[in-house]
């Protein structure tokens, strides 16, 4: 071997070595400058393709668009008035529960967020929303739709963040059984991603009594996940000789997510 | 030979801005183009090793601070068997591999015969992804392979392997405007046979 490739050869080497012993919160820095270098193509692309999105809408719809959006604005407001009731519900439930001594409820708050991009690596199941730092979204936040829990904020950059999908391995969850004692940790398996992904909910009890249609929430437990957020039904159950494991059909339809929730605070 | 080198430089990294806008293709299998990679094991056939470990340093590290997920968190009590992610940096050594598998046959592609490496753009593809599936199973345990898993790695393969003539050519014209050979002894051969 020529000494120059050696000398580039050990380089290398040792440039890797170096790589492979970042920690945690280095490795975070490094992908946060990272894109924060490249933040002006994706910003100036993602504009174009909501330009040009927009434009053959206009082309093609722009009748169907005006009755959407009238109908969207009626029904805005009506939820703005329901928003209202709930809130001073909730402020006078929470009055009383103090005056009673209860302890709190749950209470959270939600950003809405558009999903702009869909698995934009080979392996994960993640997906990209328009909301980030700027609309105080925070990593490991829950994310929600209106059919139950979608997964929790990866990476979070300042006007966007990557969503790790409840079909993704990485994924765990907290999980109960309605209407039996059992939990377990829920998540998506690996190489599932045709047709409607599978979740498995593992670590149930040896002889768990599970029928098929039975519902599953999260726990609240693990610092995570709020309590009560639907994840999916109980399709099937296998079981093991030290505990059981079912098959969960997730509850949101993931080939079909266009606007999201981020849980902003959650109390357990 | 400088000017081509950080051309190629300046390719790899606009190939990196170019894949954040290539989404998968949903109904083959969320099968890919990577054109990182693509553009890495072209221009690792037509330059020195030096180069060549330059540019899969530079892949690497990028291609991970691009697609690495952050730590699973929660309460260890509760989450008591974390999933773990692959660690930074691996990647590096991965593009590594790679571009030696195409320096391997530098001298056919010297020769003129770039078809050759063309071909192994798409074998190189197949292994990396195989060999990135491979540290999957090892760091996660549990041994699945799904044939959708099978067939996403070969489609991604062949559809990266056919936009690969397109990157050679960029690359022969670049090579052809800076002045530098990158096939010296298929021109040799032919000025001697006219």
């Amino acid at each position: 071997m020529k000494p120059l490739n050696l000398i580039a050869l050990l380089l290398f080497l040792g440039g890797a070595v170096w790589a492979l012993t970042r920690l945690d919160p280095a490795v975070r820095d490094i992908q946060a400058t990272y894109y924060s270098a490249i933040s002006p193509f994706l910003k100036s692309g993602s504009a174009l393709e909501t330009r040009a999105r927009a434009y053959l809408n206009e082309v093609h719809h722009s009748k169907e668009l005006e009755v959407q959006l009238q109908e969207v604005e009626g029904r805005m407001g009506r939820l703005e008035l329901i928003e209202e009731r709930f809130r001073n519900l909730e402020r006078e439930n929470s009055q009383l529960r103090h005056a009673l001594k209860f302890e709190e409820a749950t209470s959270f708050d939600v950003v809405a967020a558009r999903i702009t991009r869909r698995q934009p690596t080979t392996w994960w199941q993640t997906v990209e929303i328009d909301r980030g730092g700027l609309a105080k979204i925070g990593p490991q936040l829950p994310v929600l739709s209106n059919e139950g829990l979608v997964g929790k904020v990866d990476l979070v950059r300042d006007d966007r963040s990557s969503v790790i999908l409840l079909t993704d391995e990485k994924c765990q969850v907290s999980a109960k059984v309605e209407g039996s004692p059992e939990v377990g940790i829920l998540s998506g398996q690996r190489g599932k991603f045709e047709g409607t992904p599978m979740l498995r909910l593992r670590f149930l009890s040896k002889d768990a009594v599970l029928r098929q249609g039975q519902r599953v929430f999260t726990t609240g437990r693990g610092g995570l996940f709020p309590p009560n957020i639907l994840l999916g039904t109980i399709e099937s159950v296998d079981k093991g000789s030290l505990d059981s494991e079912a098959s969960v059909r997730p509850a949101v339809n993931f080939a079909d997510l266009g606007t999201v929730f981020v849980v902003l605070t959650a109390d357990d | 030979m400088i000017r081509y080198t950080l051309i190629t430089l300046f390719l790899v990294l606009a190939a990196f801005v170019l894949q954040q806008f290539l989404p998968a293709f949903t109904g083959l299998h969320n099968a890919r183009i990577l054109l990182v990679q693509l553009v890495f094991l072209c221009a690792a056939v037509t330059v020195g090793t030096p180069t060549m470990l330059l540019l899969a340093y530079v892949c690497g590290f990028l291609w991970d601070a691009q697609c690495g997920l952050g730590p699973a968190g929660g309460d260890p009590e509760i989450y008591s068997q974390p999933v773990e992610s692959l660690r930074f940096g691996y990647s590096v050594l991965l593009f590594g591999g790679m571009g030696y598998l195409m320096q391997g046959i530098q001298p056919l592609f010297r020769e003129g015969k770039w078809q050759f490496s063309a071909l192994l753009t798409g074998i190189a593809v197949f292994l990396y992804l195989s060999a990135e599936y491979a540290l999957i199973t090892f760091v996660r345990g549990e041994f699945i392979l799904t044939r959708a898993t099978v067939l996403q790695v070969l489609i991604t393969s062949l559809l990266t392997m056919l936009f690969s003539p397109l990157v050679f050519w960029l690359l022969f014209t670049i090579s052809n405007l800076c002045q530098h050979t990158i096939r010296f002894d298929g021109i040799k051969r032919k000025k001697r046979y006219h």
